[in-house]
């Protein structure tokens, strides 16, 4: 017995295989069909976060179901997985595949000059060339406008973020966060977690239950699938309320979610593909936020009677003011950011 | 047992996992044939899933599982393996920037050759790896901690530190993103073979599986090692080995390997440190070595099957449409079917007194 039965069967094994699967493989393949529009996704996370994942392939079947594309979605993990399947696509003849992150844009930049019939576009990215472009989101205009509520709500002064890990859009949402919060409460503590990942709903709840102790009375969370266990953790403190991020989230906890900061990440892929099937994609940062209607805050009705009538006003003469191009959060300009280009 | 019976077994087998496989895409709603189409083109069916994406796999997954085989060999359970590559990936990038051997790097480190770069990058991932493990085998020899719960935290040590370092002295310059800089085009691992992705890298994975495997079949030193495995009380007492020298010596060795398949991912696949680098090649390795049976050789089939199987998963998703939480949990009725049917095997064939 020992090594060599098992080498054996191995081969044997591995033979086998070949020889039931090889004629299947010669027949049907892909790229002899005529060809249709076909658009990839690649995802960091699972797409049942009901948020920024969840947002990209809600987006993604919208580009089927309005563009009439065929559609194929792959959540990866590492760096290596990027490319790889960045290259498969591209090689398969797909005419658009977005990275959802600014992760990808290091493999999307490596692979985009081997495959110039195929456009890459990496959301939150920055790096252009003449078939890569980017999706940068001014998330922040309307965290600014979250944090002002927030400032404007909390008893106790505290208030709470919880973060995935601190890329450089969260930890710029962040700030702007704390800035409108201040500008409503020029002594309110923000107290910012970051959990190191984006799928630990445990982890997430712990943190948030440690900043409820704390005294934390309104929390924003932007921690993706992992942000249900933030939205567990209110559920679990009488009086707290916490905003959404991403996604629309107020239907997931109506009783504790008091608004969204969304991105409408759907609105903003079909933007991208309808220029990309029309020949119209020049590889660039498409900038898109208030002003495009891609970025807003969405109030839950059940909650929104909370907030003071002047409150409310307040915040939306600022976002009138984003939108008219003369207001900024200063965190638009913060340093972890690239240098925006003029809008 | 004969060959005919061998062959038969393994037809089994290979039946059986496809059938697994066609039943558990059909229980949960998805096309079995796309899937096991999608399945077979995406590991071995076509040339490019091949070199580009199996065999790249193959890579780490074999290194590391050395590495964890040694240890078993030498007594001593490492499933630390994970944090010993991260240790090692994080030395490489770490010695490249001081070398000034990334993009936008000031000085090639005094005219440095990029011929030397290399390997003094996949060295320095080694020499992490081993001072990694030997935290664990200290603690064992000097303490008595357990190495399967020291390597286990240690894991997260080297998770979190990569996390701190990509924030700060190792981040990339313009100090935007989390991710150290890019290591340059020349201190890379060559492609062995143009147009696909498999680097070097392989080479190196089947030069120490050879080695390491005459090394222990071979050599007085391989000898002890084994003994140890077997049973410390008796090479202690019976043949006079300092048992103790011995399991740490491989304990580090093995910790050097997975370091080494950090480095080389680093060198040859990513070019920058990242987080999420590893998608727990090292954990897996523990099961490419048991599969293999801790025969080095056979790391090498086994670091490919595994290979195979996770560019297989990828492919379903991407061509049929499988969800990646359905594809993680094929994968792992896969292994288990393999190990079931591996055990069954050896059962049968010491029933026929083979």
């Amino acid at each position: 017995m020992s090594h060599n039965s098992i080498t054996r069967r191995f081969s044997a094994l591995c033979l086998g295989v070949l020889a039931a699967c090889s004629s299947s493989a010669d027949r049907n393949d892909p790229d002899a069909a005529a060809a249709p529009f076909r658009v990839a996704l690649l995802t960091p996370g699972p797409i049942s976060d009901q948020s920024w994942n969840g947002g990209a392939y809600a987006g993604l079947q919208r580009i089927r179901d309005s563009l009439g594309a065929q559609i194929s979605h792959i959540q990866t993990k590492t760096p290596a997985e990027f490319e790889e399947n960045f290259r498969q696509y591209a090689a398969q003849g797909y005419a658009l595949v977005i990275g959802h992150g600014f992760e990808y844009q290091d493999a999307a930049k490596r692979v985009a000059p081997s495959f110039p019939k195929t456009v890459f576009v990496c959301t939150s990215g920055r790096a252009t060339a003449p078939n890569l472009g980017g999706i940068a989101f001014a998330f922040e205009e309307a965290a600014y406008q979250a944090g002002m509520v927030a400032g404007a709500l909390t008893k106790s002064g505290t208030l709470g973020l919880i973060g995935g890990t601190q890329l450089p859009p969260v930890v710029a949402s962040f700030a702007a966060f704390e800035e409108g919060a201040k500008r409503e409460r020029a002594n309110a503590r923000v107290l910012t977690s970051y959990i190191g990942n984006w799928d630990d709903v445990s982890a997430a709840k712990e943190q948030a239950l440690a900043q409820l102790t704390q005294g934390a009375d309104v929390l924003l969370q932007n921690a993706d699938a992992a942000g249900l266990g933030v939205f567990q953790a209110v559920r679990e403190r009488k009086g707290a309320v916490v905003f959404g991020s991403n996604a629309n989230q107020n239907g997931v906890a109506p009783d504790v979610i008091i608004g969204s900061v969304v991105i409408d990440v759907p609105h903003a892929l079909l933007t991208v593909a309808r220029d990309v099937k029309q020949g119209g994609f020049a590889g660039k940062v498409y900038e898109l936020g208030m002003r495009d209607d891609v970025v807003r805050l969405e109030f839950n009705d059940q909650l929104a009677g909370r907030i003071p009538p002047a409150v409310r006003s307040r915040v939306d003469s600022v976002g009138a003011a984003i939108r008219a191009g003369t207001f900024r959060p200063a965190a638009s300009d913060s340093p972890v950011l690239p240098a925006s280009a003029p809008r | 047992m004969t060959p005919a019976r061998r062959a038969g077994i393994a037809c089994v087998a290979a039946i059986g996992g496809v059938g697994a496989l066609a039943l558990l895409l059909a229980v949960f709603g998805y096309s079995p044939a796309d899937g096991l189409l999608a399945f077979w083109r995406g590991s071995v069916g076509t040339s490019y899933a091949l070199w580009s994406a199996t065999l790249v796999r193959a890579i780490p997954l074999s290194l590391a599982g050395l590495g964890v085989a040694l240890a078993i060999r030498g007594g001593r359970l490492n499933v630390g393996a994970e944090g010993q590559l991260l240790a090692g990936a994080t030395a490489g990038a770490l010695v490249a920037q001081l070398l000034g051997a990334v993009e936008g790097g000031t000085a090639t480190g005094g005219g440095m050759s990029a011929a030397l770069t290399t390997p003094i990058v996949l060295i320095a991932g080694a020499l992490a790896g081993a001072a990694w493990a030997s935290v664990a085998a200290w603690l064992r020899e000097r303490f008595g901690v357990l190495e399967v719960i020291s390597t286990i935290m240690l894991n997260f040590i080297a998770v979190h530190l990569v996390g701190a370092l990509v924030r700060g002295v190792l981040q990339e310059p313009t100090r935007v993103y989390p991710q150290s800089a890019t290591l340059a085009a020349a201190a890379r691992l060559p492609v062995l073979v143009p147009t696909t992705r498999l680097h070097a890298g392989a080479l190196l994975a089947i030069t120490l599986a050879a080695l390491l495997w005459w090394t222990l079949r071979y050599t007085a030193l391989g000898f002890r090692v084994r003994v140890v495995g077997e049973s410390a009380a008796a090479a202690a007492s019976a043949g006079g080995i300092d048992v103790a020298r011995v399991a740490v010596m491989s304990f580090a060795v093995s910790g050097a390997l997975a370091g080494l398949a950090g480095a080389v991912e680093y060198a040859g696949v990513t070019y920058a440190l990242y987080e999420n680098l590893s998608p727990g090649y090292g954990y897996t390795a523990i099961a490419v070595a048991l599969l293999a049976r801790l025969n080095p050789l056979w790391v090498i089939a086994s670091g490919v099957l595994f290979g195979a199987l996770q560019a297989g998963g990828a492919a379903m998703q991407r061509d049929a449409g499988v969800p990646a939480t359905l594809v993680q949990m094929i994968e792992a009725i896969l292994i288990i079917a393999i190990v079931l049917v591996d055990r069954a095997s050896r059962r049968r064939a010491a029933e026929a007194g083979t």
